[in-house]
C-alpha cells in the first residue's frame, strides 16, 4: 500500500476536527433552546484563567491581611507559607513574598526570560512575557507602571525584583482602607493578578 | 451541596488535566466544552456527582476497548479526556433539557457538512 | 552570554500591550502542540534539564526571539534540541514544513549546534543544594559583578555586569546554572540577593529615591568591593 501523505493528512484533519464539531453543534444548539446563555461560556473561561491560578496568591494576601502571624510568616518564610495552604499543583522551590508599603513599592519581573511564581499566580500573562516589559521595567518601572494606570507618589520607592535564579517573587499589596470590614473571603476575590506582579495597586 | 469547582469536583480518573492548578486545555474546543458544564453545572442542571458518573463510565467503555491503557493512551488511541468529558456531557444534556440525541445528531451533520476552511481563525502574533 | 535574551534595560520603548492576559482556551492550537511537546522533551531526556532548555532558547534566531511569540521562542529551542540530539534532522523537519504549506523563505527559529556532552537531568523536585563551604560575603557587604561577558549561559544579565551592589539577602546553594547548561554537572554555588541603586545602573533614567533593583546572583559572579562610598 502507497503511503499518500496528503490522504493521511486529511483524515487527520478530520479526526481532529470532530470533537471541535461536536462541541460546536451543543452549544449552539444550547444558546437556541435558551438553556445556555451565550455570554455564560466566555464568562467561565475567563474566570478559570483569570481566577483558579491567581486565587493561590489571592489567598495568601487575604490572610496575611486578616491574621498577623501569618503576616510575618509570609513574609519571613514564603515558601512555608504556601505549604501551610496545601494548594493544587502549589510547588514551589523557594518563594519570597516582598510587601508594599506607603513608602516602598515592589515589581516583579524576569529580564532574561519570563520565570513567574506559576504556583501562586498561574499562567503568567502575555505582557509579562514580552519584550516591552522585559526591557523597561528595570530601567523605568515608573513610566511601565503609568501605561498600567498605576501612578505613584513621588517619594514612593520602587523597588524591582529581576527573578535571575530560582526563586520566585510576588508582591503582598497593600490593604486598602475602603476594604477594612470585608472578610477574609471577600478580600481573596478581590486581590488581583497584576496587584501581586506588582504592576497595579488595589483601591 | 456540591462543590463548585470542577477541578476538585471531579476526581481520579475524571479530573481534568491541569497544570499548577490552572485548567490545561489543548485546543479551544476543550475549553468550550469545559465552559459548558460550568456554566450548566451553575445553572442547577446537575450536580458534579453525576457528571463524574458519566464521565467515569465513559472512560471505562474506552479502557475495556484498548489493551494496557494508560492516562495518555497508546500511540494508535491517544487517551483524550476532552472526549470523554464531551461524551459525559451529552448524556446530561440529554437527561436533564429538552435536547435530544437526535436533534444532537442532526447538527454535527450539518456542521459537518460545511466547506473545509469556513472558521479560520486568523492567526494573531503572539 | 550576550544575546537577545537578555532585555533588561534595553532601549526601544516600545508601550506595553496591557491588555494582554493568559487566555489559554482561545489561543491558536500550535501553542498548545509546542506546550505539549516541550513536556515530552523533558520526559524524554532531549530536554536534560531546565538550563539547557533556557540556553536553547536564548541560541535562536534574534528576530524570531523579537517576533514569534513566547511559543515561537519554545518552539525554535524545541527543534534545536531535537536535532542536536541526533533524534531528527534540520531536512527532514523542512521537509515535512514544505509539505504542511512553509516557504523557503520562512525564518526559522531554530539554531542546532553541538549538543554538550555529560548534560546531566535536573531533580524535579528542587534546584537547592546544601553547600559544605562557608558563604564568601555576607549581608550588609558591597559587592561588584563580573565585568566581563561569558561565552555560554549565565544568569547575570548585561545591565548589571561590573556594578557595585548590596548583600540584602543569602539564600544557600543552588545548582549552577553556568555549569549545568554545558554539561558540566551542577556544581552547586551560594546564591545571593544584591540590591543595585537604578541611579547607579542608569544614570539618566527617572529619578526617584531609593529606587532599586534586586537580582539574584551567583557567587561566582561576584567579587569584593572594598572601597564602598
Amino acid at each position: 500500500m502507497t503511503h499518500d501523505p496528503d490522504q493521511e493528512q486529511d483524515q487527520q484533519d478530520d479526526h481532529a476536527a470532530e470533537p471541535a464539531i461536536r462541541a460546536e453543534a451543543l452549544e449552539s444548539l444550547l444558546i437556541e433552546k435558551g438553556i445556555l446563555d451565550p455570554a455564560a461560556v466566555d464568562e467561565v473561561i475567563e474566570r478559570y484563567n483569570e481566577r483558579v491560578g491567581p486565587m493561590n496568591g489571592a489567598q495568601l494576601v487575604a490572610r496575611a491581611w486578616v491574621d498577623e502571624d501569618f503576616r510575618a510568616l509570609l513574609l519571613r518564610d514564603g515558601t512555608e507559607a504556601v505549604n501551610r495552604f496545601e494548594f493544587r499543583g502549589g510547588q514551589v522551590d523557594k518563594l519570597v513574598v516582598v510587601e508594599n508599603t506607603p513608602a516602598v513599592h515592589n515589581v516583579v519581573v524576569c529580564t532574561l526570560c519570563s520565570c513567574y511564581p506559576w504556583a501562586v499566580l498561574g499562567l503568567p500573562p502575555k505582557w509579562y512575557k514580552d519584550p516591552a516589559y522585559r526591557s523597561r521595567v528595570v530601567r523605568e518601572p515608573r513610566a511601565v507602571l503609568r501605561e498600567f494606570g498605576t501612578r505613584l507618589d513621588d517619594d514612593v520607592s520602587v523597588r524591582v525584583w529581576d527573578s535571575s535564579a530560582e526563586i520566585r517573587y510576588m508582591v503582598l499589596p497593600e490593604r486598602p482602607p475602603a476594604w477594612a470590614d470585608l472578610s477574609e473571603e471577600q478580600l481573596a476575590s478581590r486581590v488581583t493578578r497584576d496587584s501581586m506582579i506588582g504592576v497595579e495597586v488595589l483601591a | 451541596m456540591s462543590a463548585p469547582d470542577p477541578l476538585t469536583a471531579l476526581t481520579g480518573a475524571a479530573t481534568p488535566p491541569q497544570a499548577n492548578g490552572e485548567a490545561m486545555f489543548e485546543a479551544p474546543w476543550q475549553g468550550r466544552l469545559f465552559g459548558m458544564a460550568v456554566a450548566l453545572n451553575e445553572a442547577g442542571l446537575f450536580e458534579w456527582a453525576d457528571f463524574q458518573a458519566r464521565l467515569i463510565h465513559h472512560i471505562g467503555v474506552w479502557d475495556r476497548a484498548h489493551s494496557n491503557p494508560t492516562p495518555a493512551g497508546t500511540a494508535a488511541a491517544p487517551y483524550a479526556y476532552y472526549e470523554h468529558f464531551g461524551a459525559a456531557l451529552n448524556d446530561l444534556v440529554t437527561r436533564t433539557t429538552p435536547l435530544t440525541a437526535a436533534e444532537f445528531d442532526a447538527r454535527v451533520r450539518e456542521y459537518r457538512a460545511r466547506p473545509h476552511g469556513h472558521d479560520h481563525d486568523h492567526d494573531h502574533d503572539h | 552570554m550576550d544575546g537577545i535574551h537578555d532585555q533588561g534595560g534595553r532601549p526601544g520603548n516600545a508601550p506595553i500591550d496591557t491588555d494582554s492576559g493568559a487566555a489559554a482556551a482561545l489561543d491558536p492550537r500550535w501553542h498548545a502542540a509546542v506546550f505539549a511537546s516541550i513536556n515530552a522533551l523533558f520526559a524524554s531526556g532531549v530536554a536534560a534539564n531546565t538550563d539547557y532548555f533556557r540556553h536553547a532558547i536564548e541560541r535562536i534566531d534574534p528576530d524570531c526571539y523579537l517576533e514569534h511569540g513566547y511559543y515561537g521562542r519554545w518552539l525554535g529551542a524545541a527543534e534545536t534540541m531535537l536535532v542536536e540530539a541526533g533524534v531528527i534532522s534540520t531536512a527532514e523537519i523542512d521537509a515535512r514544513a514544505r509539505e504542511r504549506g512553509a516557504s523557503s523563505a520562512d525564518r526559522v527559529a531554530a539554531r542546532p549546534g553541538t549538543r554538550p556532552e555529560g548534560l546531566t537531568p535536573g531533580d524535579a523536585g528542587s534546584a537547592q543544594r546544601t553547600l559544605a563551604a562557608a558563604p564568601r560575603y555576607a549581608i550588609g557587604e558591597r559587592v561588584r559583578t563580573a565585568r566581563d561577558a561569558q561565552p555560554g549561559h549565565t544568569r547575570l544579565p548585561a545591565y548589571a555586569r561590573d556594578a557595585v551592589g548590596t548583600v540584602i539577602a543569602w539564600h544557600d546553594g543552588w545548582v549552577f546554572p553556568d555549569s549545568h547548561a554545558h554539561g558540566r554537572g551542577e556544581d552547586p554555588q551560594h546564591l545571593y540577593t544584591i540590591a543595585f541603586e537604578r541611579s547607579a545602573l542608569w544614570p539618566d533614567s527617572e529619578a526617584g529615591p531609593g529606587d532599586t533593583v534586586c537580582l539574584d546572583l551567583f557567587e561566582p559572579y561576584l567579587c569584593p568591593e572594598p572601597d564602598a562610598p
